[in-house]
C-alpha cells in the first residue's frame, strides 16, 4: 500500500466526525471578539502599529496561544478514538501494513487539520475585515501574500507541536492523561516565550513566531526575534524524537 | 450510593491521579513566580493572598477549568464508549441520578484540587509576606468564592458530555467555550456570567455588593443547568 493512500484512508476514517463544524465554530468564535472591539485598533496607533495589521496580529496571536494547540489536541483524541472504539485498530494492526507508516500517516492527517484550520481562520479573517472596514469607514485590508507568508510562517514552526501532541497521543493509553498534558503544556506557553529556553519549548513556537511579527509591525514595542541558530536544530531534534517514538510505539498496547 | 458508584467507574480512568498532577502543576504557579520574581511582588502595596492571586490566578484557573473540561469528557466517555449507557438506561433509575453522581464526584476532585492552589498560595504568603491573622479568613474568602464559581462551569461540562457520543465533540465544544471565556473582558458583568468565565474572576477586585450578585448568579445558574440536563434527558428518552 503506498503511503498516500494510506493517507487517503486515514483520512475516510474521519469523513464523518463532524469535527470540521467544531473548527468553523473555533475560527468563528476567534474573531467575534475582533469584530466587535474594532474600535480599539486606532488606539494602538500610539504603538506605533497602523490599525489593519494590529487588527490582523491580534486575531491570530489568540489563535496561536490557546485555540491551535487546543483544537489539534482534539483532532489527536480524534484520530485515537476513532481508532479504539470497536477495535478498529486490531483490524489495522493485521493488514500487511508496517506500523510506523500508518502513524506517519496519522500525522500527516493531523497536519493537515492544522493547515485547514488556518485556512479557515484565514477565511473567516477576510469575511471579519469586509464586516469590520464597514463598520469602521477604514480600509482594513491587508495583502494575501503578506497574510499568507506571515500564517504559513506560523504554521511551519507549529510541526514539532503537532508531532510533540502526536507522540502523546500514541504512547499515552489514558485519554485522561494524554489529553490532560497536552491541554495543561499549552497554559505556560505565555510565560516561556519570555524565557531564554523558549526554542526547547514547542508548544510556544507559534505563538513565539507571531509575537516576534508583532515587534517587527509595532514601531514602539520591542519583542524577542527569532534566532534561527539554536532554535531550527532543537525544532528539528524535537519533531524527529517525537515522531521516532510514536512510530515505535504505535500499536504496541495493543500487540501485547 | 450513586456517588460510590460514579466514583467506581472513575476509579481506573485515572481522572484522581490526573486532577492530584494538575492539582501539583497549578499548585506550583505561584511557587515558580515567586521564587523567581518574589522581588517584584513583595514591594507591592496590597495584601499577600490578593497579590498572589492577582499574579497566577489567571493561569491556575485556566488548568482548573480544562482539567474540568476533561475531567467530564471522560466521565461520559467511558458510558459512552462500550455502550454501557444502554445498560444503565434499562435500570430501575433515572437517567439524571447518574449525571448528579458524576456531577458529585467531579466536584469532589474540584475541591481537592482548590484546597491543593490554596495550601500552595498559604505557603508562599507565609514565607515570602509573613504570617498574619487576616490571611486565614481572607484564604478562607476566597476558596468558597472559587469553589462557587466552579459550580456551574460544572456543570455545564457535565452537560455537553452527557450530550455527545463522542469525546471529541465534547471537548471541542469545551476548548472553544474556555477560549471564548478567556476572550470576555472581565469588567462587563453580563457576559462573565458565561459559566466557564466565572471562574477566572476573582473576589479581590469586586465589591461586596457585586460579589453578592454573583453568587445568586452562580446558584441560578446551576439550578437552571441541572434542570436543563433534566429535561433534556427526559426528552432524550422519548426519541430513542
Amino acid at each position: 500500500m503506498s503511503f498516500l493512500s494510506l493517507v487517503g484512508v486515514e483520512w475516510k476514517k474521519i469523513r464523518r466526525s463532524k469535527i470540521f463544524l467544531i473548527l468553523l465554530l473555533a475560527a468563528v468564535i476567534l474573531w467575534i471578539p475582533s469584530i466587535l472591539n474594532a474600535g480599539l485598533n486606532f488606539g494602538m496607533q500610539a504603538e506605533g502599529i497602523s490599525p489593519e495589521n494590529s487588527f490582523f496580529i491580534q486575531g491570530f496571536m489568540a489563535m496561536a496561544w490557546f485555540l491551535y494547540p487546543a483544537s489539534m489536541v482534539v483532532i489527536t483524541v480524534l484520530q485515537t478514538q476513532t481508532e479504539r472504539s470497536s477495535h478498529g485498530i486490531l483490524k489495522m494492526l493485521v493488514l500487511p501494513v508496517s506500523t510506523a507508516k500508518l502513524c506517519m500517516a496519522k500525522f500527516v492527517v493531523l497536519a493537515v487539520f492544522s493547515v485547514i484550520q488556518y485556512l479557515m481562520s484565514i477565511g473567516m479573517y477576510y469575511i471579519s475585515i469586509v464586516i469590520v472596514s464597514h463598520a469602521q469607514n477604514y480600509n482594513f485590508f491587508l495583502p494575501p501574500l503578506f497574510v499568507f507568508r506571515e500564517i504559513g510562517r506560523m504554521w511551519a514552526s507549529s510541526i514539532p507541536m503537532l508531532a510533540f501532541f502526536q507522540l502523546l497521543a500514541v504512547c499515552i493509553q489514558t485519554p485522561v492523561f494524554s489529553v490532560g498534558f497536552g491541554l495543561a503544556s499549552i497554559v505556560p506557553s505565555v510565560l516561556v516565550i519570555n524565557t531564554k529556553v523558549w526554542f526547547a519549548y514547542p508548544m510556544a513556537y507559534p505563538f513565539f513566531v507571531i509575537t516576534s511579527e508583532y515587534g517587527k509591525l509595532a514601531a514602539n514595542i520591542e519583542t524577542a526575534q527569532v534566532r534561527l541558530v539554536p532554535w531550527l536544530p532543537t525544532a528539528a531534534l524535537i519533531t524527529v524524537v517525537c515522531l521516532l517514538i510514536s512510530c515505535f510505539c504505535f500499536g504496541q498496547a495493543e500487540r501485547r | 450510593m450513586s456517588f460510590a458508584l460514579e466514583y467506581k467507574k472513575v476509579k481506573r480512568t485515572g481522572l484522581l491521579p490526573a486532577f492530584l498532577g494538575g492539582g501539583i502543576f497549578a499548585a506550583l504557579v505561584p511557587v515558580l513566580n515567586m521564587a523567581f520574581r518574589s522581588e517584584m511582588y513583595t514591594r507591592m502595596n496590597a495584601s499577600p493572598v490578593s497579590i498572589l492571586l492577582g499574579a497566577n490566578w489567571q493561569m491556575m484557573s485556566m488548568l482548573n477549568i480544562l482539567l474540568i473540561v476533561v475531567g467530564a469528557c471522560i466521565m461520559y466517555h467511558i458510558e459512552y464508549a462500550d455502550n454501557a449507557i444502554q445498560k444503565i438506561c434499562t435500570l430501575p433509575d433515572r437517567e439524571s441520578t447518574m449525571f448528579f453522581g458524576k456531577t458529585a464526584v467531579l466536584i469532589t476532585v474540584s475541591i481537592l484540587l482548590l484546597v491543593m492552589e490554596s495550601v500552595s498560595v498559604f505557603g508562599c504568603s507565609v514565607y515570602w509576606f509573613g504570617q498574619s491573622a487576616e490571611l486565614y479568613m481572607e484564604l478562607l474568602k476566597n476558596f468558597w468564592f472559587f469553589l462557587l464559581f466552579m459550580l456551574p462551569a460544572v456543570l455545564l461540562s457535565l452537560l455537553t458530555a452527557s450530550l455527545c457520543r463522542n469525546m471529541w465533540i465534547s471537548l471541542g465544544i469545551g476548548v472553544v467555550c474556555v477560549f471564548a471565556a478567556t476572550m470576555i473582558p472581565a469588567q462587563n458583568f453580563v457576559l462573565t456570567l458565561f459559566p466557564f468565565a466565572l471562574p477566572f474572576q476573582m473576589s479581590g477586585n469586586l465589591s461586596d455588593n457585586v460579589i453578592r450578585n454573583y453568587a445568586i448568579a452562580c446558584a441560578a445558574e446551576t439550578v437552571l443547568i441541572s434542570l436543563l440536563e433534566v429535561l433534556i434527558l427526559k426528552v432524550r428518552r422519548w426519541f430513542e
